[in-house]
C-alpha cells in the first residue's frame, strides 16, 4: 500500500510540472493573412473577370464554336466535344463553376463590407456581380441567386426564377449607382480598379449599358415593352448616360511572363515563352465565316483571321477526313488561324464588353421603338459597324466604305428586316471577343440566318440554347438544382 | 566471380576439416519436466552446427558418436523448449524436457515502447521478425510487409526507383483525414518515410498494432494503428559479430499492357506519317514513310508491320546493388549494433539512378540501476529521374511511350542527339516527342538526409517502480531540382509540333519533429492479483518549411540556375508548426496469471484547435481472459495447449493538421502587377465550430494453440465507428467555396481477420511451416450531412472516388451505358451510338474486400525457401492508361470491331417507356474512328476494371553452411541465396493495362483506385544475396 501512495506522488509531481497557457497559441498561419483590404480584393476578381471571359475555353470560346466562328486544324482532336454539341455535365462547366467559386467569391467579399468608406468598392462589387449573373442566367436559366455566394453560412443555395433574377440585376444596378453618388467620403480606387482605374463616373456608365444589355435581351417578350421603358426612362433620368470606349480589364498585362499575360493571348496566342500554343494552332476559322465575310466585301475578314500567304483556309466545322481530297491542306500554317485584330499583343486589354454590341443593343430598341429619341436606329447601326472596325484596327472611312455597300445585312437601308441586319453585325463584331452574345442572340432571334451546323457528328438538327447544370450540383446541391433541362429546346426565359 | 570462388575454397577447407577430426560416444536418456509423462521418444538430439545427430528410442534413450571437440548437444521436440547442454567432458548426458507453450509468453513491444507478455493483451497484435522481413532482401520495409500480416494492405504505389509505399490497417476509416498506420521506431513516434528509410536489415522486428484501442495511448496519432518497429540492439551475452549482407537483383518489367498489332500510325483510316495514334489502314506490310521529308526529299520509311514489343524495348535492366556492413555486440553492462548500408540502384528508365546510405548506431549501458540507451539512424538518399512534365502538355514519360504507334521501331531512336531520325527535328511524331529525348532533357533531381533517433534514460529506483524518460527526434532535410530543356523545330520539318520552353525549379524542405516523453511504471502484486500502473506524459512539436522557386524560358541553354529564368519568377514559401501534448495512465490488473483487465486514458491538447475547444481524452477499456489457465480440465490439454480470449473497446479522435480553422487568404499567383497586389480569399470555407473526429473501436479477438502449440490461430472481428467525420465536404460551388470542411456523418467499419500458421512437417532436418491469414473489411458511409448523399474524394471528368451513403467507402463512380432491365446496352436508333446515363453511378469499393496472404517456409539442412503469396479481391480500379489508349488506338478494344461500323451485340432500342427490341441492324457510326475516341472514350465504365491481383510476391532460397564446416575458420557464418520479387502476377481478362495497385495520388490522400499513365509498366526482380558473420 505505500508504494501506491509513493507512487502517487511521484505522479502529482508530474502532473503540476505542465500548465503553460501559451505554448499552444501557434496555429496563426505564418504564410497567408485572415482579412486583408478591398484593394487587394477587387482586382483579382476583375482578373477573374477577364480570365474566364476571354481564355481557352473561356466564355467567349464557346460562342466562338455554337456561332461557327472558329474550328479545328489538322492535327488536332480538339474540339470534338463543341462539334458534337456534346452538352453533358461537364461540358463548359467551368463557366458555372469558375465563376461563382472565384470570380464572385471576391466580388462577394466587396459586396459585404459594411464601412462606409468601402462604399464604392460595394458599389464596383454590385455591378460586376450584376454582369456576371446575367450571364451565368443566359447560359443557364435559373441558378442560386439570393442565397449563393453564402460559403459555410449556407451550402446549399437555392435556385432563383431566372427572370426574377433579371429584374432584381436592374435593381442593384440602380442600387450600385446610388452608393456612388452617395459616396463623396469613401476611398476611390485606384490602379487597383483593373477596369476603370478608380473612375467611378465610368463605373456608373458602365452599370447603365449593363442595363440596356438587360433589357435588350427582354425585349421579345410579349407584354414587357412597358417595364422596358419605364426602366430606360430611369436611365436617361440618371443622367450620365453609357460607355464610349470598348470595356476591357487590364491589371497590367506583361508580355512574356508566366501568368501575366493578357488571358487570351496567353492561351490561344503565343506562350510566357513566346511560342505558338497548341490552342492557337489548332484553332481557325470556319469556312462558313470566311465565305460570309468575303461575300460581304467585309475587310475584317483580315483582322479577325490571319491570312496565310497562301489565301484564307476555313475548315468546316465537324471534319472528320482532313485529307481529302488533298493531304495536309488543313495544317495550322495553311487555315487562318484567329488574326491580329483579335490577337493584338500579349498585354492587350481583356475585353469584356464592346462597344459595338452596346450601339447594337441600342439600335435594336431604337427599331423596336422601346427607345423613341436620340440617335436613329441606323445611326446606332453604322455607329456599331464603325465601333468595331476600329476596335479591330481598321478607321472611319474603311467603316463607312463598308456599311455604305448595297447588300443586304450590310448596308441598312439594302437590308429587309433591320433586326436581322443588326443582330448578324453584333455577330461580326462579337466574332472573338464576346461571341457568348451572339449566342444567346441566336437563341432569341434566329439570327444570323444559314449558320450551318457541323459536320458529321450530329443527330439533331439544333443549336444548344443553354448548358447543362453541372455534375456537381446534383451531388452537391441535389434538393435545390433542377433536372437538367433538354439543352436543345428549353431556351431561357427571354427567347420563349 | 570473386566472392564465389572464395565460398568455394572455404567450402572445401571446412568439409576437410570435419573428415579429420577424433570421435567419442555420448550416451542419455530424455525425460519429461511434466509429472508422469515420463521419458520422451522421439527427440532429436545433434550436436550444434553440425548434422551429427539421432533420436530416443521408445525408452527415451539415446547413443550418438561425435568429434572429440564437440561442445554442446541440442535436444529438440515439438512443443517442448529445445535445450542445449554442454558436453565436454561429459560421456552421459541426460536431459529433462518441458512444455512449451509458445504465444503466450512470448513479448510483444506495444505502445511507447511497454512490453508486455502476450497473455495480458487485450487487443490483437501480429508480430514480423526480421526473417520473415528481410528473407527477399528488400530495399524497403514496407514493401516486404505485404500479404503477411492479416488486415495490412501494403500497396506499393509505383515502381521507380525511389518507389512509394502505402500502409493501410483494417481498411479506411476517415474521408478527409490520413488513414496510414502510425510508424513508431524504438519506442518513438517517427513517420512513414522514416519507416521507408530505414534499412530493413536494421529491423529486429515489427509489432503491428492493428486497431485503436491498441495505440491509444498515442492518443491522436492513434487511430490508424501502429506498426512498432524495434532495431537491432545487440544482444545480452554475444560476443563480437562482425557482418555483411550483400545482394543484387536486377529489375525488368514483368508485363506490358495489352496492345493491339494490326493497325498503325495514321488517322480516321487514313496513313499519316506524323501520327501519334494507331487510326491508319491495316497492317500491310509495305514499306512507308514515317515522320518528316528531308529538304533533299529523302525520308525514313519503315515497314508498315507491328513491331515486336516496341515499347518493352525502351526499357532497361534495373540493377541493384545493396551492401550492409554491421558489427554488434555486447559487454556486461553494455550491448551496441552499428551498421552501415549501401543501396546503388539504376531503373528501368533509361538513366534512372538511386542512391542512399545509411548508418545506424544503437548502444545501451546500464550504470547502477540506471540503463541509458541511444537508437539512432542517419539517412542520405539521391534520386535521379526523368522529370514528370514533359513537352508542351506538361505530360509524364510514360504518356509519349503510349503514343507511339504500333510499327514505329521505338529502341533505335536512343541517340537522339546523333541519330538523325531520333533528334527533335527528324523524330516521326508531330505530337508527342522521342522517349529518348525526353530522358535527355527533363531531369528531376531529388535529395534528403534525415536523422532518427532518440536517447532514453530507464531507471529503476526501486524494485516495483520505473521511470522511463525519452527524448526523439525525426528530422528530415530535402531538397530537389527540377529542370526542363527548352526545345524549337523547324517549321518545315515540325509543322505541328509546339515548341517546348524551359524551366528550372529549386525546392528545399525541412521538417522536424521533436517528441518528448515520460513514463512512470509501477508493478505490484497482492496474493493472486497483479497490477501494472503506467502514467506519464508526451510532448509533441512538428515543424514544417518549405520553400520553392521556379524561373522559366532560361537565356543559356544548359545552365540550370534560378539567375538563368526572364520573366518573374514563382516564388512560394510555406511554414507551419503543430503542438500537441498529453498526460496519460494505463492500468492493467490481473488475476491468476489468467485474466487481465485493462483501464487506460489520455488527454491531449492540440495547437491545432480552437482554444476551449482543442482538448480532448481517449479512453479505452479491454480484457484478456486464458481460458486453458483458468479451468483446471484445460490445463496441459495435449490438444488445446492454450486458448485466450480478449475484447477491447476505445476512443480516439483524428486531430487536424495545423491553421485550417481560420479561412486565409494566399497571393494570387498571377500578381502583383507593378504596384498592385491581389490576395484571393480561400476556396475552402471552413465551419467554425470545428472539432475532432471521433472514432470508437471494438474488438474480440481469440488465440488458440493446437497440438503443444504447433497450430497457432489468431482471430479478430472489429468494429470501427468514425463520428465527426473532419471532411471537406463539396457544398453547392454556387456558395462561393468548392470545400466545407466541417465535421459529418458516420462512417462503419467491420472486418475480420483469421491467421493460421502452423507447421506441417517439423522433423529434425526438415521443417515446413504454412501461415495463411485473411482478413475482410468494408467501411460504410452511415450519414454525411442533411441534403447531401455524397461526398467526392477525387473527382476526374466524368468518374471519381466518392464516399456515398449506405455504400462501401471508398467507391469508385464513373458515367455509364443506359441499360434494360436485361442489361443489355440502349442504343440510339438514329446513330447506333450507346445511350449513357447523364449522372455518375457507383461501380464498387476501391480497397479490397478479401486478402489473403500465404507465407511458407521450409527448411532441409541448411536449405531454406520461403515464399510470399498474396490475393486481393472484391474492388474495383480505374485503369487511366486503358483510357488514354483508347484515344491513341492502340487499345485491344479499338481494333475488336475491325474498325467498321458495327451492330453493337446484344444491344436494343427502346420502343416504348419499357420496352425494348433486340437490335439487329443499326450500326454505330464512324466505327473507323471516332465511334472509339469519341464515344466509347467517353463512356468510362469501360475503364473502372476488376482489381484483383494474385501476386507471388517473394520467394528466397537460401543456403547456411553447418557451422561446423565452419569452425575452423573464422567465419560464423555463411549463407547464400537468390531472391526474387514479384515473381508472378495474374490479373482478370479485363485488366489489360498494368498492376491495380498502383496509385496517382501517391500522397496521403484517399483517392485510392486510379492508376495510369504516371507510373511506368510493372516489374519484377531476380537477385543473389549472401551474408558472412565473424
Amino acid at each position: 500500500m505505500k508504494s501506491i501512495i509513493k507512487f502517487a506522488i511521484v505522479l502529482t509531481v508530474f502532473g503540476l510540472l505542465v500548465s503553460c497557457d501559451d505554448y499552444l497559441d501557434v496555429n496563426v498561419d505564418p504564410n497567408n493573412p485572415t482579412s486583408v483590404t478591398p484593394d487587394l480584393v477587387l482586382p483579382v476578381g476583375q482578373y477573374y473577370t477577364a480570365q474566364y471571359q476571354q481564355d481557352d475555353r473561356g466564355v467567349s470560346h464557346l460562342g466562338n464554336m455554337i456561332m461557327v466562328n472558329w474550328s479545328q486544324s489538322d492535327g488536332f482532336s480538339w474540339y470534338s466535344d463543341e462539334f458534337k454539341y456534346n452538352v453533358t455535365s461537364s461540358f463548359y462547366s467551368r463557366i458555372f463553376n469558375n465563376t461563382y467559386a472565384n470570380t464572385l467569391k471576391q466580388y462577394q467579399i466587396l459586396n459585404n463590407l459594411e464601412d462606409p468608406k468601402y462604399d464604392n468598392y460595394r458599389a464596383i462589387a454590385r455591378i460586376m456581380k450584376a454582369y456576371h449573373y446575367q450571364q451565368l442566367v443566359d447560359c443557364y436559366g435559373d441558378v442560386p441567386y439570393s442565397e449563393a455566394l453564402g460559403r459555410s453560412q449556407e451550402a446549399t443555395p437555392k435556385y432563383d426564377d431566372a427572370q426574377e433574377i433579371y429584374e432584381d440585376l436592374i435593381v442593384q444596378l440602380t442600387e450600385a449607382i446610388n452608393i456612388i453618388k452617395n459616396a463623396s467620403d469613401a476611398e476611390v480606387p485606384g490602379a487597383d480598379d483593373a477596369i476603370f482605374n478608380g473612375n467611378m463616373t465610368n463605373w456608373i456608365k458602365f452599370a447603365n449599358t449593363l442595363k440596356v444589355r438587360i433589357l435588350t435581351r427582354q425585349s421579345d417578350i410579349t407584354g414587357r415593352d412597358a417595364y422596358i421603358q419605364a426602366e430606360l426612362a430611369a436611365i436617361a433620368s440618371e443622367g450620365d448616360g453609357y460607355i464610349t470606349t470598348d470595356v476591357g480589364v487590364n491589371p497590367g498585362y506583361i508580355p512574356l511572363n508566366t501568368g501575366k499575360q493578357n488571358p487570351m493571348w496567353n492561351t490561344l496566342g503565343t506562350d510566357e515563352g513566346g511560342t505558338k500554343t497548341n490552342s492557337n494552332n489548332a484553332t481557325c476559322a470556319t469556312a462558313y465565316v470566311l465565305n460570309f465575310l468575303t461575300t460581304t466585301d467585309d475587310p475584317r475578314i483580315d483582322y479577325l483571321y490571319e491570312k496565310p500567304t497562301t489565301g484564307h483556309l476555313g475548315v468546316p466545322q465537324g471534319l472528320l477526313d482532313y485529307d481529302t481530297p488533298v493531304a495536309d491542306q488543313y495544317m495550322p500554317d495553311q487555315v487562318s488561324n484567329i488574326g491580329p485584330g483579335i490577337l493584338k499583343a500579349a498585354d492587350m486589354d481583356a475585353i469584356i464588353f464592346t462597344l459595338a454590341e452596346h450601339f447594337f443593343n441600342l439600335a435594336e430598341l431604337r427599331e423596336k421603338n422601346l427607345i423613341t429619341t436620340g440617335a436613329s436606329s441606323q445611326s446606332l447601326y453604322e455607329s456599331g459597324i464603325e465601333a468595331s472596325f476600329l476596335y479591330l484596327g481598321l478607321d472611319e472611312a474603311e467603316a463607312e466604305d463598308y456599311y455604305t455597300n448595297a447588300q443586304s445585312l450590310v448596308g441598312w437601308n439594302s437590308s429587309a428586316n433591320k433586326i436581322e441586319a443588326i443582330i448578324t453585325q453584333k455577330w461580326i463584331a462579337t466574332n472573338g471577343l464576346t461571341a457568348e452574345q451572339s449566342w444567346f442572340d441566336y437563341s432569341r432571334t434566329g439570327y444570323p440566318s444559314g449558320l450551318p451546323l457541323p459536320d458529321n457528328y450530329n443527330t439533331t438538327t439544333e443549336r444548344p440554347v443553354r448548358l447543362f447544370y453541372p455534375a456537381g450540383e446534383y451531388s452537391s446541391n441535389g434538393d435545390n438544382v433542377p433536372a437538367q433541362p433538354n439543352a436543345f429546346t428549353a431556351k431561357i426565359f427571354w427567347a420563349n | 566471380m570473386k566472392k564465389l570462388f572464395l565460398f568455394f575454397v572455404l567450402f572445401v577447407l571446412a568439409g576437410a576439416s570435419t573428415l579429420w577430426a577424433q570421435t567419442k560416444v555420448i550416451t542419455g536418456t530424455v525425460t519429461s519436466a511434466t509429472e508422469g509423462d515420463g521419458a520422451v521418444p522421439g527427440v532429436s538430439v545433434f550436436v550444434k552446427g553440425t548434422t551429427i545427430a539421432t533420436s530416443t528410442d521408445v525408452e527415451g534413450s539415446y547413443s550418438l558418436t561425435v568429434p572429440e571437440d564437440a561442445e554442446i548437444l541440442v535436444f529438440s521436440f515439438i512443443g517442448m523448449k529445445q535445450q542445449e547442454v554442454n558436453i565436454s567432458g561429459r560421456s552421459v548426458v541426460n536431459c529433462v524436457m518441458e512444455s512449451d507453450v509458445v504465444g503466450l509468453n512470448e513479448v510483444v513491444v506495444t505502445a511507447l515502447g511497454i512490453k508486455r507478455e502476450k497473455r495480458e493483451i487485450t487487443y490483437q497484435t501480429q508480430k514480423v521478425d526480421n526473417s520473415e522481413l528481410a528473407a527477399a532482401q528488400p530495399t524497403r520495409a514496407g514493401s516486404a510487409l505485404a500479404g503477411k500480416v492479416a488486415g495490412l494492405q501494403i500497396n506499393v504505389q509505383d515502381n521507380s526507383v525511389n518507389p512509394t509505399t502505402q500502409i493501410i490497417l483494417r481498411g479506411l476509416r476517415s474521408i478527409s483525414s490520413d488513414n496510414q498506420a502510425l510508424v513508431v521506431i524504438d519506442g518513438v513516434i517517427a513517420s512513414l518515410g522514416a519507416f521507408d528509410d530505414l534499412n530493413p536489415n536494421d529491423i529486429a522486428d515489427l509489432s503491428i498494432l492493428k486497431g485503436a484501442t491498441a495505440a491509444a495511448l498515442y492518443g491522436s496519432n492513434a487511430a490508424n494503428g501502429a506498426i512498432i518497429v524495434s532495431t537491432k540492439k545487440g544482444q545480452a551475452g554475444e560476443k563480437i559479430t562482425i557482418g555483411l549482407i550483400s545482394s543484387y537483383t536486377a529489375e525488368k518489367v514483368a508485363y506490358m499492357p495489352d496492345f493491339q498489332t494490326e493497325y498503325g500510325t495514321g488517322w480516321e483510316g487514313a496513313y499519316d506519317a506524323v501520327e501519334n495514334t494507331n487510326w491508319g489502314p491495316r497492317f500491310d506490310g509495305t514499306l512507308r514513310q514515317i515522320g518528316p521529308t528531308w529538304p533533299d526529299g529523302t525520308y525514313q520509311a519503315v515497314p508498315y508491320a507491328p513491331v515486336k514489343d516496341n515499347l518493352l524495348g525502351f526499357f532497361n535492366t534495373g540493377h541493384n546493388f545493396n551492401n550492409t556492413f554491421y558489427l554488434s555486440g555486447s559487454h556486461e553492462t553494455s550491448k551496441f549494433y552499428v551498421s552501415i548500408g549501401d543501396q546503388r540502384a539504376t531503373g528501368i528508365v533509361p538513366d534512372d539512378t538511386y542512391k542512399r546510405n545509411t548508418v545506424r548506431v544503437n548502444a545501451s549501458k546500464k550504470v547502477g540501476n540506471v540503463e541509458l540507451s541511444l537508437n539512432s539512424s542517419f539517412f542520405k538518399d539521391e534520386t535521379d529521374v526523368v522529370g514528370g512534365s514533359i513537352g508542351d502538355q506538361d505530360l509524364p514519360l510514360y504518356w509519349f511511350l503510349l503514343n507511339t504507334s504500333a510499327n514505329i521501331p521505338l529502341s533505335r531512336y536512343a541517340n537522339w542527339q546523333t541519330d538523325l531520325y531520333a533528334t527533335p527535328d527528324g523524330y516521326y511524331n508531330a505530337y508527342y516527342q522521342n522517349p529518348y529525348w525526353a530522358v535527355g532533357t527533363n531531369r528531376d533531381n531529388q535529395k534528403s538526409n534525415r536523422v532518427n533517433g532518440n536517447v532514453q534514460a530507464s531507471w529503476d529506483p526501486l524494485n516495483w517502480l520505473n521511470v522511463t524518460a525519452r527524448i526523439g527526434t525525426n528530422t528530415l532535410w530535402s531538397s530537389g531540382k527540377d529542370w526542363r530543356a527548352a526545345q524549337s523545330y523547324d517549321p518545315d520539318l515540325q509543322p505541328s509540333t509546339a515548341a517546348v520552353s524551359s524551366f528550372v525549379e529549386d525546392t528545399e524542405s525541412q521538417s522536424s519533429e521533436i517528441i518528448e516523453d515520460l513514463l512512470v511504471t509501477g508493478t505490484f502484486e497482492f496474493s493472486n492479483f497483479s497490477l501494472k500502473a503506467i502514467l506519464g506524459g508526451a510532448n509533441y512539436n512538428y515543424i514544417y518549411r518549405y520553400s520553392r522557386i521556379r524561373a522559366d524560358n532560361l537565356s543559356i541553354p544548359g545552365f540550370y540556375d534560378i539567375s538563368n529564368g526572364t520573366g518573374t519568377p514563382t516564388v512560394e514559401a510555406d511554414a507551419s508548426q503543430e503542438v500537441n501534448f498529453g498526460f496519460f495512465g494505463d492500468f492493467t490488473l490481473g488475476y491468476g496469471d489468467f485474466v487481465f483487465l485493462n483501464f487506460s486514458g489520455r488527454n491531449d491538447w492540440t495547437s491545432t484547435l480552437a482554444k476551449g475547444n482543442n482538448n480532448y481524452f481517449y479512453p479505452g477499456v479491454g480484457i484478456s481472459f486464458v481460458i486453458t489457465d483458468a479451468i483446471d480440465a484445460l490445463k496441459n490439454n495435449n490438444v488445446l495447449s492454450f486458448a485466450k480470449v480478449t475484447a477491447s473497446n476505445s476512443t480516439v479522435y483524428n486531430d487536424l493538421s495545423p491553421y485550417r480553422i481560420n479561412e486565409t487568404y494566399s497571393k494570387h499567383e498571377a500578381f502583383p502587377y507593378g504596384p498592385v497586389n491581389g490576395f484571393v480569399l480561400s476556396s475552402t470555407t471552413v465551419d467554425a465550430n470545428i472539432k475532432k473526429e471521433k472514432l470508437n473501436t471494438t474488438e474480440i479477438g481469440l488465440n488458440v494453440g493446437l497440438l503443444q502449440s504447433r497450430i497457432m490461430l489468431d482471430a479478430s472481428y472489429f468494429m470501427t465507428t468514425t463520428t465527426d467525420l473532419i471532411t471537406n465536404t463539396t457544398p453547392s460551388v454556387s456558395s462561393g467555396s468548392t470545400a466545407f470542411l466541417t465535421n459529418i456523418g458516420k462512417l462503419q467499419g467491420k472486418g475480420i481477420e483469421v491467421s493460421l500458421g502452423g507447421s506441417i512437417i517439423k522433423a529434425r532436418d526438415f521443417i515446413w511451416d504454412l501461415s495463411v491469414n485473411y482478413s475482410s473489411s468494408e467501411t460504410i458511409v452511415r450519414e454525411i450531412y442533411q441534403g447531401l448523399d455524397e461526398v467526392a474524394v477525387g473527382t476526374w471528368a466524368q468518374y471519381g472516388v466518392y464516399a456515398i451513403v449506405d455504400m462501401p467507402y471508398p467507391q469508385m463512380k464513373a458515367n455509364t451505358y443506359v441499360r434494360d432491365p436485361q442489361g443489355r446496352l440502349v442504343v440510339d436508333p438514329a446513330t447506333g451510338y450507346p445511350r449513357t446515363n447523364a449522372a455518375l453511378s457507383a461501380l464498387g469499393r476501391t480497397t479490397p474486400k478479401h486478402i489473403v496472404g500465404l507465407n511458407t517456409s521450409m527448411k532441409f539442412f541448411g536449405i531454406a525457401v520461403s515464399t510470399t503469396i498474396d490475393y486481393r479481391t472484391g474492388h474495383v480500379f480505374y485503369a487511366q492508361g486503358q483510357d488514354a489508349m483508347e484515344f491513341t488506338g492502340r487499345s485491344m478494344a479499338s481494333v475488336s470491331a475491325n474498325r467498321q461500323d458495327f451492330v453493337i451485340p446484344n444491344s436494343v432500342i427502346q420502343t416504348g417507356e419499357n420496352t425494348y427490341v433486340p437490335n439487329t441492324n443499326i450500326p454505330v457510326q464512324n466505327g473507323r474512328q471516332s465511334y472509339w475516341t469519341d464515344t466509347y472514350n467517353d463512356v468510362k465504365e469501360n475503364y473502372v476494371i476488376d482489381a484483383t491481383a494474385f501476386k507471388i510476391r517473394e520467394l528466397a532460397v537460401s543456403y547456411t553452411l553447418p557451422s561446423a564446416i565452419l569452425s575452423k575458420t573464422p567465419l560464423q557464418k555463411v549463407s547464400v541465396g537468390f531472391i526474387a520479387r514479384n515473381l508472378l502476377t495474374l490479373l482478370p481478362a479485363e485488366n489489360a493495362f498494368s498492376d491495380p495497385e498502383f496509385n496517382n495520388s501517391t500522397s496521403n490522400n484517399n483517392t485510392i483506385g486510379v492508376g495510369g499513365y504516371f507510373q511506368m509498366p510493372p516489374t519484377r526482380s531476380f537477385g543473389v544475396n549472401l551474408n558472412i558473420e565473424f
